[in-house]
C-alpha cells in the first residue's frame, strides 16, 4: 500500500483530535492549535483538514448534542481511527529515524 | 432554530447558498460559536466582520454542494464551459500548426495594434497637460502670398499689450520669442536657445516648478530653467540663486540669477523651454528692434480668454489691428487674424507656417492606424479561414454534441468561447511582443518617447475591446457556419466543405492583396532610401567645412589664419549659408510680387561650394561695380518667366539689379523643403559671419580638429560653431531616412509572414483533406508535376485576382504616400511592381512546393489508409 501521506497542518489537526479525545470538534481544535502552537488558525482550514482526514479514513465522526452557544446546532465530534494512529506513528517514526541519523558533527558549530 | 439577528444577513445567505445541506448544521454551528465568543471578546462590530471573513474563507470545496447534489443544475453552464475549454485545448494540441498560425498571427496583429495605440495616444496627448488648454489661444494670421492664402503662427509684437488694454475679457497674454545665445556657468559654455516670455506665461501654461517661484519671472534679472538644463549645468545640485551669464550678441552680455527649475516636461509635449527670461529683456538685448512698429513680428502671442463666447467678439474686432499692420508694410497683405485654441493647436499646426508647434508625424498618423487595421484583418482572416477548413475535422464532434441535445446556440457559444480563449491567449503573447519587441524597436527608429502605461484605463478599454472585437469577428462566422449543419447530414457524410467555400477564397484573396500592397511599399521605400541618400544636393557637400563666427569683426583675421592651412583648398566668407541661413526678399514686377530667397556671399563661394554655373559669369573679385550684379537659380528664371536671363534686370526696394549668371537649382535645406527662387548678391564685407572651406579629400576630419583648436584660442568665450557641410541637414538625417525604410520593410515582412502562414495553413489543410485523392493519383501514375499543378490551379485564379487588384492599388497608394512625405518624391518605376510580383509569387510557390515535397515522400498506401 502506498504510504499514508500527512500534510504538516493535517498532522497537527490529527494530533489535536487525539489530545482532545472526547471533545474533538472544529472550534475546540482550532482554539487548541492556536493556543499550543501560538499561531493564528482559521476554522475553515481546520474544517478542510478534518473532512480530508475523514475521507482518508484516519478520522471517524458522529454528530453530538445540540447546544445553545452554537445557536442550537449540533456539532460534529471526531475521533482517531487505527489508520489514523498508524499514519501518526509512521510519521513520528520517520522523523525520529531521520533525527537520529544526523551526526553530532552537524550540530557542532564553531565560530570560524 | 434561526440564527441570531446579530449575524450579518447577506453573509449568512451566501453561506447557505454555497454550503451543502448535510454539512450546514455542523459548519455553521462552528462559525456561530466563534461569532458569539467574539462578541464578548471583541465587540459586535468586529465579530460581524470576522464572521464575514469566515464565510468567505469557508467557501471551499469541502463545503460546496457535491456533484450528485443540486450543484450540477445550478452550474450547468460553467461545467459546459469547462468542457468546451477542454475540447478547445485538445483540438489545439491536435493541430499544433494551425493553432500556432492562429495564435501567432493574432498576437502579431495585436502587438502591432498596441504599438499603434501607443503612438496615437502619444500624438493625441501632446500639449494636453495644460490646465488652461481650452482658454489659451495662439494668435495667428492669414496672408495672401502669390495668390495662396497661408496661415502664419507669428504675430505683431505690438498686439499682446494692445489687446490687453482694449479687451478686459482677455485675462492674460504672453509674447514668446526664441533666440540663440551662449550660456556660461563657470567652465561650462554652450550654445543654447533662450525663450523670452511675459511673466504670465507660467500661469497660462502648466509647467510646475521643482524648485523656485513662477512669479519670479517678473524680475528682469531672473531666469527659469528646465529640469534638463539644470541637470546639464548643475547635475543634481539645486541651482536656485546661482548666476548664469548669457551672451546675446557680439558684445551684449547679461548675468541672470536662477529663480526656478521646472519639473521634467511630460513625454508628449511640443511647447516647452530650456531657459525662460522676461520679455522686457528683448529690448535690451536687441536694441535695434522698434517695439512700436506693427510690422515687427514675434514668434508667438498667446492670449487667455476665460469665457469662450468672448472669443468671437474679440475676433470680430481684430480687423483694426490688421489695418494697422497693413498700413505699415508693403511686402505682404494680412487678410485677417485667427485664434487657435491650445488644445487643438498641435493637431492644426501642420497648416500653420512658422508655428510654435510643428507636426512632423502627419503621415504616421494616417498610415499607422491603417497598418494596424491591415494587420488585424490579416490575423483575423487567417483565423477564420483555418477555423472553417479545420472544422471539417471536427464535424463528428459537432454531430455528437448536437445529437445528444446541444442546441444551435450552444454550438455557437462553444465556438465563440473557444475563440475568446484563443484570442485571450494571443492577447497575452501580443502584449508581450509589443512591450518587449515592437515598442522598443519602434522607439528606436522613431525617437519618440512612446510608452504603454498599463495603469491607464483607456489602454485596458482598448485591449478589452480589441480582444472582444477580434474574438467575436473572427469567431462569429465560423461559429454560425459550423453550427448550422444538420446532424444527419454530418453522419451521412454528405457535408463537404472547406475547399469550395467562397468566403475562404475571398478572405485569402484580400490577404494576398494586403500582402502585395505592403510588399510594394517595402520595395518602394527600400529604393527610396537609396534614392534619397544618393540624390544630388545641387552642389558638392562633401569635403566642405563651415563655421559661424560669433563676431563679424574677427572675420579678416580669422580668414587669414585659415588661409595658411595647407589642407584648405579654397575658402569663402558669406553672410548667409547653405543649410543654415538665408534671407527673404520681395521682388516687385509690374504684374505681381514674388517672395524670393537671398544669399549674400563672397565671389569664391561658388567655387568653394561647387555650385554649378549654367550660363553667364560669377562675380568678379569684390568690384564695387558688381554690387548691382546678381546670380540667380533656375527656379528664379522659371518662376519669373524670364527669357534671356543674363542681362535681365529686376528691382528690389527700388534698387535695380542685373542678372549676370544662372546657377543650377540646389537644395538649401533638406529634400523636404521646396526649392524656391533664390538670388545671390555680393556680400558687404562687414556682414561676413560664415566661412566655408573646401578641403583636400580625406582631410576633413583633421582639418575640422585643427579648426576647433584655432577657434579655442581665438574665441575662448564661445563654444565652437561649425561642422561638416554634409551634416547641415542634421547628423541623423540619413539615418532617419534609413529608419523609415527599415520600418516599412519590417511591417511588410510581418504582413507577408502573416499572409504566408495563412496560405500555408490553408494549403496544408487542403492537401491533408485530399490525401486519399492524391494517393490514388500517385498510384495511378501521376507525377509530382501533375499533383503540383492540381494544387496550384486551385489558387492560381485567386492569386491572379489578388495581384491584379493589389499591385495597382499598392502602386497608387505608395505613390500618394511618397508625394505626401516628400517635396521631391522618387519617381515610381516598373521595377517596383515587377519585383513585388516576383517576391509574392515565389513565396507562394515555395509554400506549395513544401506540400508537394511532403506528398512526394509519403507512401501512397499510407495515404489510402487514412480514415
Amino acid at each position: 500500500m502506498e504510504r499514508l501521506h500527512l500534510g504538516e497542518f493535517e498532522e497537527l489537526v490529527l494530533l489535536t483530535v487525539g489530545v482532545l479525545y472526547e471533545d474533538a470538534y472544529a472550534v475546540a481544535i482550532t482554539k487548541e492549535i492556536s493556543h499550543q502552537s501560538k499561531r493564528s488558525v482559521n476554522v475553515s482550514a481546520v474544517h478542510k483538514s478534518l473532512y480530508r482526514l475523514e475521507e482518508k479514513g484516519m478520522l471517524k465522526s458522529h454528530l453530538g448534542e445540540a447546544e445553545a452557544k452554537r445557536g442550537g446546532k449540533r456539532k460534529r465530534l471526531f475521533s482517531i481511527t487505527p489508520v489514523g494512529k498508524k499514519a501518526l506513528d509512521d510519521s513520528m517514526e520517520l522523523r525520529t529515524k531521520l533525527r537520529n541519523q544526523i551526526p553530532d558533527m552537524a550540530f557542532n558549530w564553531k565560530i570560524s | 432554530m434561526e440564527p441570531s439577528k446579530q449575524i450579518p444577513k447577506l453573509a449568512h445567505k451566501f453561506f447557505k447558498w454555497y454550503c451543502r445541506g448535510d454539512r450546514y448544521e455542523e459548519l455553521h454551528g462552528d462559525i456561530e460559536e466563534f461569532f458569539y465568543d467574539r462578541i464578548e471578546e471583541k465587540g459586535l462590530r468586529k465579530a460581524q466582520w470576522l464572521y464575514l471573513m469566515d464565510v468567505l474563507r469557508g467557501c471551499q470545496s469541502y463545503a460546496w454542494k457535491n456533484n450528485n447534489g443540486q450543484f450540477h443544475s445550478k452550474f450547468n453552464h460553467l461545467i459546459m464551459l469547462k468542457n468546451y475549454f477542454k475540447t478547445s485545448l485538445r483540438s489545439m494540441m491536435r493541430n499544433p500548426l494551425s493553432s500556432f498560425i492562429n495564435i501567432f498571427g493574432l498576437s502579431m496583429s495585436i502587438g502591432i495594434c498596441l504599438v499603434v495605440y501607443a503612438f496615437m495616444d502619444y500624438q493625441y496627448s501632446i500639449d494636453q497637460h495644460h490646465e488652461h488648454k481650452n482658454e489659451v489661444y495662439l494668435v495667428t494670421f492669414y496672408v495672401d502670398k502669390e495668390g495662396e492664402t497661408l496661415q502664419y503662427g507669428k504675430s505683431p509684437v505690438m498686439l499682446a499689450e494692445t489687446l490687453k488694454l482694449d479687451y478686459p475679457q482677455i485675462s492674460k497674454t504672453s509674447r514668446v520669442e526664441d533666440r540663440n545665445v551662449v550660456v556660461k556657468y563657470k567652465n561650462k559654455v554652450f550654445h543654447e536657445e533662450v525663450r523670452y516670455v511675459d511673466p504670465e506665461f507660467l500661469e497660462m501654461f502648466t509647467f510646475p516648478l521643482k524648485w523656485g517661484e513662477p512669479s519670479s519671472l517678473q524680475g528682469l534679472n531672473n531666469i527659469i530653467i528646465s529640469a534638463e538644463m539644470s541637470e546639464k549645468y548643475f547635475a543634481d545640485v539645486n541651482p536656485i540663486g546661482y548666476d548664469l551669464m548669457l551672451k546675446f550678441g557680439d558684445d551684449i552680455k547679461k548675468t541672470f540669477t536662477i529663480t526656478g527649475v521646472a519639473e521634467p516636461f511630460p513625454d508628449a509635449h511640443q511647447i516647452s523651454f530650456d531657459f525662460l527670461i522676461n520679455f522686457s529683456n528683448f529690448g535690451y538685448t536687441h536694441p535695434e528692434i522698434d517695439f512700436k512698429d506693427w510690422y515687427k513680428l514675434v514668434d508667438a502671442t498667446f492670449v487667455q480668454i476665460e469665457n469662450p463666447t468672448d472669443v468671437a467678439l474679440i475676433h470680430a474686432g481684430m480687423d483694426k489691428y490688421r489695418d494697422l499692420v497693413n498700413s505699415t508694410n508693403n511686402d505682404w497683405e494680412m487678410l485677417s487674424f485667427q485664434f487657435e485654441q491650445l488644445a487643438t493647436l498641435f493637431d492644426r499646426s501642420q497648416y500653420i507656417s512658422e508655428s510654435i508647434t510643428y507636426n512632423y508625424d502627419e503621415a504616421g498618423r494616417i498610415t499607422l492606424p491603417i497598418l494596424g487595421l491591415f494587420m488585424l484583418v490579416l490575423g483575423c482572416f487567417n483565423y477564420i479561414n483555418i477555423a472553417i477548413v479545420s472544422a471539417s475535422k471536427r464535424l463528428k464532434e459537432i454531430g455528437v454534441r448536437k445529437s445528444i441535445g446541444a442546441s444551435k446556440m450552444a454550438t455557437v457559444i462553444q465556438f465563440l468561447s473557444e475563440n475568446i480563449l484563443v484570442t485571450s491567449f494571443a492577447l497575452l503573447v501580443g502584449i508581450f511582443l509589443a512591450v518587449s519587441l515592437f515598442l522598443p524597436w519602434f522607439i528606436g527608429i522613431s525617437q519618440m518617447r512612446l510608452s504603454l502605461n498599463f495603469g491607464d484605463e483607456n489602454l485596458w478599454l482598448f485591449v478589452i475591446a480589441l480582444t472582444l472585437i477580434t474574438g467575436v469577428i473572427s469567431g462569429l462566422y465560423p461559429a454560425f457556419y459550423i453550427s448550422k449543419f444538420q446532424t444527419v447530414h454530418i453522419f451521412k457524410g454528405v457535408v463537404k466543405f472547406g475547399q469550395k467555400n467562397l468566403l475562404t477564397k475571398v478572405f485569402l484573396c484580400v490577404q494576398l492583396m494586403l500582402a502585395s500592397i505592403l510588399i510594394i511599399s517595402a520595395v518602394t521605400f527600400t529604393q527610396n532610401t537609396d534614392f534619397q541618400t544618393t540624390r544630388d544636393w545641387g552642389y558638392d557637400q562633401h569635403n566642405v567645412l563651415y563655421l559661424k563666427l560669433p563676431d563679424v569683426s574677427a572675420f579678416p583675421e580669422f580668414k587669414d589664419l585659415l588661409a595658411q592651412n595647407p589642407n584648405i583648398l579654397s575658402l569663402a566668407g558669406s553672410a548667409h549659408h547653405l543649410g543654415h541661413q538665408v534671407d527673404y526678399d520681395i521682388i516687385q514686377t509690374p504684374e505681381r510680387r514674388y517672395e524670393v530667397r537671398l544669399m549674400s556671399v563672397e565671389p569664391e563661394y561658388f567655387e568653394t561650394m561647387k555650385l554649378r554655373l549654367l550660363e553667364g559669369t560669377t562675380f568678379n573679385a569684390h568690384y564695387e561695380s558688381d554690387k548691382r550684379m546678381v546670380l540667380v537659380n533656375e527656379s528664379f528664371i522659371n518662376n519669373l518667366n524670364i527669357t534671356d536671363a543674363v542681362g535681365h534686370t529686376f528691382k528690389v526696394d527700388s534698387i535695380k539689379y542685373e542678372i549676370t549668371g544662372v546657377i543650377q537649382d540646389f537644395h538649401i535645406y533638406s529634400f523636404y523643403d521646396k526649392i524656391r527662387p533664390t538670388y545671390f548678391t555680393l556680400a558687404d564685407t562687414d556682414k561676413l559671419s560664415y566661412i566655408s572651406m573646401r578641403v583636400k579629400p580625406g582631410s576633413s576630419y583633421d582639418t575640422y580638429n585643427a579648426l576647433r583648436e584655432e577657434w579655442a584660442t581665438f574665441f575662448p568665450e564661445t563654444p565652437f560653431l561649425g561642422g561638416h557641410q554634409a551634416d547641415v541637414w542634421g547628423a541623423d538625417y540619413y539615418e532617419m531616412e534609413a529608419n523609415q525604410g527599415d520600418f516599412v520593410r519590417a511591417v511588410a515582412l510581418i504582413a507577408v509572414l502573416l499572409a504566408t502562414m495563412g496560405f500555408y495553413g490553408l494549403v496544408t489543410l487542403n492537401v491533408s483533406g485530399r490525401v486519399r485523392e492524391f494517393s490514388i493519383r500517385k498510384v495511378l501514375g501521376a507525377g509530382l508535376k501533375n499533383i503540383a499543378g492540381i494544387i496550384t490551379k486551385q489558387y492560381l485564379a485567386l492569386l491572379m485576382v489578388a495581384i491584379l487588384i493589389g499591385i495597382p492599388t499598392g502602386f497608387f497608394l505608395v505613390e500618394s504616400l511618397l508625394n505626401l512625405l516628400y517635396e521631391y518624391p522618387m519617381p515610381m518605376n516598373h521595377s517596383i511592381w515587377l519585383l513585388s510580383v516576383v517576391i509574392l509569387v515565389s513565396i507562394l510557390f515555395l509554400v506549395v512546393l513544401t506540400q508537394v515535397k511532403k506528398l512526394a515522400k509519403s507512401n501512397p498506401v499510407e495515404g489510402l489508409k487514412v480514415e
